[in-house]
């Protein structure tokens, strides 16, 4: 099972993040539902070009925060988690790439001002696109 | 974890070449990949490894037992596979299977019969006229039929065709998790070491530069696009520059204090690819070892 993971290697984010919180997207958003099995951690590294250390990591943490399970012999898999938690990391989700987008913004010198109105923008593209 | 091989203040001097004094571990359910120019010990170390070249100092122990007893036992556990075999000419295949099945009790012949049929080999043509890919191919599969604990793999890909060489990607992936294994490969295709490496072991004329876990050893290496010239002489963590603008670094953090500090902006901090950082790496002069 392949999973549209990507890492960015010039992010300064650490990849075992990215990757931990790439999957918990993927769960939350329920792409990948309760049940679902997980590629092995010497699979993933490899269709990532990463060491089973840094997958080792991410799965760790994400078992550790209760997102996914693993059974002696026979895998990986998404746990069951409640709405509760699923609606937190869609929010975080949400909020942080906002937080990036504005980010971004002002390396590029925008003021905040400039800035909103850039997303006031957006929005109404994305109204008129949705409304058609 | 504990290492199921260690290597202990390991020297060998072949005529002027001298290897060593080499110190590493190598911990279970792990693939490390050795680094190096042509003739800076790879394949050396591999036989030493193996027994196959006598070490004049040091110790190297498989599962805390010396290589050196008389109890060969130990073979059970490693299997090896050279960058040419020797004295399999006028065997075929399936001769080659008999002979080397015989030698290990964890041979699986189903596993072997599979390999075969993946790539295609012929069992009973003579080896000696088999097209070099093939040959690589056959002794492939002879190794890892043997399912041992530990695998040695002295430039597993070269002579092989592209196709060949991914699906080998991917059997060598999957023959890690047939059991807790451990895999040793050298290789100079940055492809293998993106794909299969968890450690890089690198070697430079016979020295141990270090061993690096593989985005440990990235993460340290930046290149940074500078929104004014630097000063002429080299800042912290330097190794290279391109022009007055560009600078690349090995010690990031070093460098990037430095940048803030005079005030140096920069418009893009990017990855160095590792075919890059090994580049880098083999062509510097030694003064500054690993972890």
């Amino acid at each position: 099972m392949e999973l549209p993971i990507q890492i960015a290697k010039d992010s300064p984010e650490p990849i075992y993040y990215q990757l931990e919180e790439q999957i918990k997207a993927l769960i939350a958003s329920g792409q990948l539902p309760a049940g679902s099995p997980l590629p092995s951690i010497r699979t993933l590294s490899k269709d990532l070009e990463i060491s089973v250390i840094t997958t080792r990591r991410a799965y760790q943490n994400l078992e550790y925060e209760g997102f996914i399970q693993t059974t002696q012999g026979k895998g990986t898999f998404v746990a069951d988690i409640d709405d509760a938690k699923k609606e937190k990391v869609k929010t975080e989700t949400v909020y942080k790439a906002i937080q990036t987008a504005v980010q971004t913004a002002l390396r590029h010198d925008y003021t905040f001002a400039e800035i909103e109105q850039i997303f006031q923008q957006v929005m109404v593209e994305l109204r008129e696109k949705e409304g058609s | 974890m504990q290492p199921w091989l260690e290597i202990m203040q390991l020297r060998k001097t072949i005529d002027d070449f001298q290897l060593g004094p080499i110190d590493l571990s190598f911990e279970p359910g792990t693939i490390h990949a050795l680094i190096g120019k042509n003739g800076a010990g790879k394949s050396t170390l591999m036989k030493m490894l193996m027994n196959l070249v006598k070490k004049d100092e040091g110790q190297i122990r498989l599962f805390g037992q010396s290589i050196q007893n008389r109890d060969e036992s130990w073979k059970q556990h490693i299997s090896y596979l050279p960058q040419t075999l020797i004295g399999c000419n006028s065997f075929n295949g399936l001769e080659l299977m008999k002979l080397t099945s015989h030698w290990y009790s964890t041979w699986d012949q189903k596993y072997f019969d599979q390999l075969v049929q993946m790539f295609d080999i012929p069992l009973r043509k003579l080896y000696r006229n088999l097209s070099q890919g093939v040959q690589k191919k056959l002794s492939i599969a002879l190794t890892l039929a043997c399912d041992t604990d530990i695998l040695i793999l002295d430039e597993p890909t070269a002579h092989m065709d592209i196709p060949s060489k991914q699906m080998l990607m991917d059997i060598l992936v999957e023959w890690m998790e047939r059991s807790e294994k451990l895999m040793i490969i050298a290789s100079h295709q940055t492809d293998d070491i993106r794909k299969l490496a968890d450690y890089l072991i690198v070697l430079k004329n016979g020295q141990l530069l270090g061993k690096f876990e593989k985005e440990e050893l990235a993460s340290r290496y930046k290149r940074y696009f500078l929104q004014r010239p630097l000063p002429n002489k080299p800042i912290p963590g330097e190794v290279g520059r391109k022009g007055k603008q560009i600078v690349i670094t090995q010690q990031q953090e070093n460098t990037e204090q430095y940048l803030i500090e005079h005030q140096y902006d920069w418009i893009k901090a990017e990855s160095l690819e590792l075919e890059e950082i090994i580049t880098i790496m083999l062509n510097q002069p030694i003064y500054q070892k690993g972890t």
